[in-house]
Parts: C-alpha cells; structure tokens; sequence
C-alpha cells in the first residue's frame, strides 16, 4: 500500500470512527447526564439547607468533597503525562493514545474544580478563592498552600486544554476539509484557518516541543502542591516529607489506570483495535506497575518511619488506620493498590483486555479509597483524643459524588461522538517513515 | 490579494516530495513553499528554513510571568501586611510556588496567542496559493513561485502524480 493510501486511509478511519457511536452511546449519555443531574440536584439541596446536611462536623471538617477533588486531580495527571513527559522522552507508543489521556485530563481537572466550590458553606463567594482588587485592598494568603492549590489547578486546567487544543489543531483542518455542513464549522473553529504549510509545521513544532517542556515541570508540581494541602499541617499522617513524591507517583498510577479502564470499551466501540493495540495497552500496564511500586514503596515507608521511632500520634494514627473503624477500607485499597497490580508482572495478564480491565478498575477503586482514608482517618484520630470522631458521609455527600461521575463521563462520550479519539497527524507522520505496522492502517 | 504566478507539483509520498524541493532548489528556484498533511522530517528539510523563533516569545512570556507572580505577591502582602503562621510578610519560597504557576500559565497562553494569532491572520504569509484539501489529507503539494522554462519538468522528474500551472 502506498504512503498516500495508508493516509487516507487513516483519515477515514478517525472520521468514521465517530459514526459508529450509536443508540448505545447515546444510552450512556443520557445515563451519564442524568447521574451529574442527580449530583446537581444534591448540591442544589445542600445549598438551600447548609453543610449540616453533610456529614462534615469537626474535627472532620474535609470529608468525602476533598477525597473527590484530589481523586479527579490524580485521574487529570496522566493526560499530561502521556502527550507532554512520553513526547519528550520519544515514546511512539503514545501517538495512539494521547489524545484520550489528553481529553480525560482536561474533564478530570473540570471535575476536581468543582468540588472545592461544593466544599464551601456559602459557594456564592467563591470568586474569594482569586486575588482581585477591591476597595479595602483586602488580598489573598498567598504564604497559604490552600492558595497555591488554586493557582495550580486554575493553571493546569488553563494548560491542558490549550495543549489539547493545538495538538488537534492539524487533525481538525483534516476533518473541516473532509466534512461539510455544521461539522464543517465546527472543525473550522478548532483548525482556527490551519493550512498545513510547511512554515506554519516550522513554527507548530517547535511550539509543541515548548508546550510539552512547560507542562512536564507543570505536572509534577500540580500534585505536589496539592500534597501540600496536607503535608504542610501538623496533623498526624499528613506532616510528611514524603508526601509530594507519594502523591505524584499515586496520580500517575490512578490516571493511567483510568487511561486503560478507558481505552478498553472505547477501542472496541470505535473499532480501533488495529491503532490501540495491546502493544499500547502492555506499554500503559507497565506504567501502572512501576507506579504501583513505588506506592507500595511509600506506603511501607510511612508506616517503617512510624514505628522506628517513639510512640508518636503518627504511629497511633497509622496503627488506627490499620485497625480502626475503617480499616476494611484501608486493606481493600492495599489489595487494589499494591496486590491486584502484581499480577501486570505476567506479559498474558497485559495482554488480556478481560484481566486488565478489573485489575484497571480495582486500581481506581484503590486510589479513591487511599484519598479517603488519608483525608479522614488523619482528621478523626488527631492529637487531641477529646474530638476524636467516626465521619460517616451521608447520601447528599454520594449523591455529589455519583454526580461527579456523570458529570466526567458525560463530557468524554460527547468528546468521543465530536473529535478524533485518535492523533491522525502523528500516526500519518509515523506511517510515513513506516513506524506503523501495516495492520494499525486497516483499522475498520 | 493576487494570486501568485508559479507551479503547483502534487506528490504521494514525502520522499518525492523532498526530492522535488532539492532539484528545485539546485536550479537557483529558491522560493519554494509545501503544504502537507504532517510535518514530515525529509520534505522540511530539503525546505531548509531557518529554525522557528517562537522559542524566544515562550521565553520572554515565561519570564514576564515570573515577574507577574512574585510582583502579585509581594505588592498584595504589603498591602495589608498580616503576619500569619508567624512567616515574614514578603515570604519568598511560598511566593515561589505562585510565581512558577503564573510563568507557566502566562508562557503557554502567550505561545497559543502566538499560533493563533499567525494562523488566523496568516501572519506566515508563504502559504501555498491553492487550497486543496488533499493536502490535509493523503497528499503534499509542492508549489515554487515564478514562470521559468525547467520548474514543471523538475517537479515531473521528482515523481509529482499532477503538475498544475498557477496563475
């Protein structure tokens, strides 16, 4: 087959891709929109009836919302992880599935934004998070990390989706010239009068290559600062130094797991079996594992630290995490977190969708628990033995929580009906220096 | 705006296309644009253009923005200098946080200004005069500006599967 061919070919492919999606798809939009419904109906009750509907009482002031928000930042990591770090380390095996790594990072980073606003007693005021001028010149903490938290996530967002979007830019030319109609427009929008000329590539790929230099440091420290959160108080099983490595390497853990629970349904739904192969799926799997790892490795060193030294409130903490109330919760995540992923040290267990797949989900489960039980097991058994108290989060708290989950999914399966699940560009420019086996461009 | 006289050589295969450019440019035809669906490695450089400069506007905006977040910090705090957690109003290391952010953000927004406004202005003037959506597609076109006897016959010779005049 000639180069042109294979071109075309793959073109084709991403744009018949999106007419495949049919009543099933739109069954799950309408599920995924009626559970963010749900969500927002909860939020709406908790406004007109304060945070006392919540579960949320002291010493227990950050329960279930927080746990959501650092969950859904962890899940927006991979995208940036995949199109900026592995471009920058010349992965190829990225090229298939960034572009779904890049859209769940821009919808998980629009999920967490959400939850500090749902956190707040009085969400109507929640323009005080930014600095802005006003009469009594009264400015934000900036000395506070809570502060840094929304500089960095505003930012990450802000980033993620510029990086989105001019990574799409050539394939939304590609698809403007193919399409006519209102889908014309729509490209035209993206393609923002893209012609492919080679001194607009001169300029494109040298702003890309900035882009990713810029969002790699960006990456790292989005995470880091939200360990912060939590390392820079004096609250036992939070004070650690250990913390912005642990969180950073448990966000790129959650996320390409996510990545992976994701492109299995979506490969088959799209018939792109041929472009996402389970190559691609292996490479994730092994990111997974190293990221599981090192997890592992900060959860044994967390508790090694606390019973080297002196009986301590971290080693109560920790021994109540263990063995307390929520300790079911604790061992599940060590069995999603540090067990389950073991079995990825088998190259059959990689390449297996229908034993990848639970071991994904498992993996998720795992860090949404790890966040809850760092959150509230360390507020309910701190210093002070007189407050000490079981949060338990009421049907309001779940309800915003499913709803959160509407609320990502919903925008990804509209993501997957309107632009191309796959980097049409690249994978022309790797067929075009034969990087692609012949297979990948008979997807169909 | 006219349209620009020349010829418009149309390949499959970047190889050709390369070739195309590096018989073009050996014949003294130095005006020679392409249009392609992917930045490919061997046409850009037979085009030979000199590296993008876009690397300095990310600096600058970079730096700009280093400057914008520790300038927010320190001018905000002295405005109402409240001592909290017993930390110097002009506290450097936690401003350092905000100022990275703000580098970042102003960087990468100033870079994505910069692309759009050149593409939607057509700022990158050397375009190839004829739209054609293959070259979006499955095929690159290979356009040298001028009427001289020998452009056409280069651009057969490279292997273009359609040679038009552009006039």
């Amino acid at each position: 087959m000639s180069v042109s061919a294979s071109f075309a070919q793959i073109q084709s492919t991403a744009l018949a891709a999106q007419h495949r999606l049919g009543w099933g798809h739109f069954a799950l939009l309408v599920l995924a929109g009626g559970a963010a419904a749900v969500g927002g109906f909860a939020w709406a009750w908790q406004i007109q009836h304060g945070m006392l509907a919540t579960g949320l009482e002291r010493p227990g002031a950050w329960g279930l919302y927080i746990t959501d928000f650092v969950f859904w930042v962890g899940i927006a990591h991979s995208g940036t992880l995949i199109s900026a770090i592995l471009f920058l380390f010349r992965a190829r095996f990225r090229t298939a599935v960034y572009r779904v790594a890049e859209a769940m990072t821009v919808f998980g980073v629009m999920t967490a934004g959400l939850f500090p606003i749902v956190h707040l007693g009085r969400p109507w005021f929640c323009y005080w998070l930014f600095p802005y001028p006003n009469q009594r010149q009264l400015w934000v903490n900036f000395r506070s990390p809570l502060l840094w938290d929304v500089f960095a996530v505003s930012t990450y967002f802000i980033i993620s989706v510029t990086f989105l979007w001019v990574g799409m830019v050539p394939d939304a030319a590609a698809l403007r010239d193919e399409t006519t109609g209102w889908r014309h427009r729509f490209y035209s929008l993206f393609a923002v009068g893209w012609r492919g000329t080679g001194e607009e590539w001169r300029h494109y790929t040298r702003s890309y290559l900035f882009f990713a230099a810029l969002a790699t440091p960006l990456v790292v420290s989005v995470h880091s600062v939200v360990s912060w959160d939590f390392a820079v108080s004096i609250v036992p099983g939070w004070h650690s130094t250990l913390f912005p490595a642990y969180f950073v390497a448990g966000a790129i853990f959650s996320g390409v797991a996510m990545v992976v629970t994701l492109l299995i349904p979506l490969r088959k739904a799209l018939r792109l079996e041929d472009a996402i192969t389970p190559r691609h799926l292996d490479m994730l799997s092994r990111v997974v594992l190293l990221t599981s790892l090192i997890v592992t490795y900060s959860y044994s060193t967390e508790f090694a630290l606390a019973l080297h030294g002196p009986p301590s409130a971290e080693r109560a903490t920790l021994l109540y995490r263990a063995t307390g109330p929520y300790a079911p919760f604790f061992w599940l995540m060590v069995t999603c977190n540090c067990a389950f992923p073991l079995l990825l040290f088998f190259r059959r267990v990689r390449h297996s969708t229908a034993m990848l797949l639970p071991i994904m989900v498992g993996v998720n489960v795992g860090m949404w628990l790890e966040r809850f039980i760092i959150i509230v097991t360390s507020l309910s058994h701190d210093h002070l033995p007189f407050s000490w108290r079981v949060y338990t989060p009421r049907p309001m708290e779940w309800a915003i929580t499913l709803g959160a989950f509407g609320w990502f999914f919903f925008w990804f399966l509209l993501f997957m009906k309107f632009l191309p699940a796959i980097s049409v560009t690249e994978l022309k420019e790797e067929v075009a220096h034969h990087d692609v086996p012949e297979e990948a461009i008979h997807a169909s | 705006m006219p349209r620009e006289q020349g010829f418009l050589g149309i390949f499959t295969e970047p190889e050709q296309a390369a070739r195309a450019v590096r018989a073009l440019h050996s014949s003294g035809f130095h005006d020679v644009r392409a249009a392609m669906p992917a930045p490919f490695a061997e046409v850009m450089a037979a085009l030979g253009e000199r590296r993008s400069r876009v690397g300095r506007g990310v600096l600058v905006s970079t730096l700009l923005g280093v400057l914008a977040g520790f300038s927010l910090c320190i001018f905000t705090s002295l405005a109402w200098p409240l001592v909290t957690g017993g930390k110097p109003i002009v506290s450097l290391p936690a401003f350092t946080v905000i100022a990275f952010e703000v580098s970042v953000l102003v960087g990468g927004t100033a870079t994505h200004a910069m692309l759009a406004y050149a593409t939607l202005t057509g700022r990158w003037r050397r375009r190839v005069p004829t739209k054609d959506p293959r070259f979006s597609a499955d095929r690159i076109g290979i356009f040298v500006a001028g009427d001289a006897p020998g452009m056409e016959g280069l651009l057969r010779k490279a292997g273009a599967e359609e040679v038009r005049r552009v006039a």
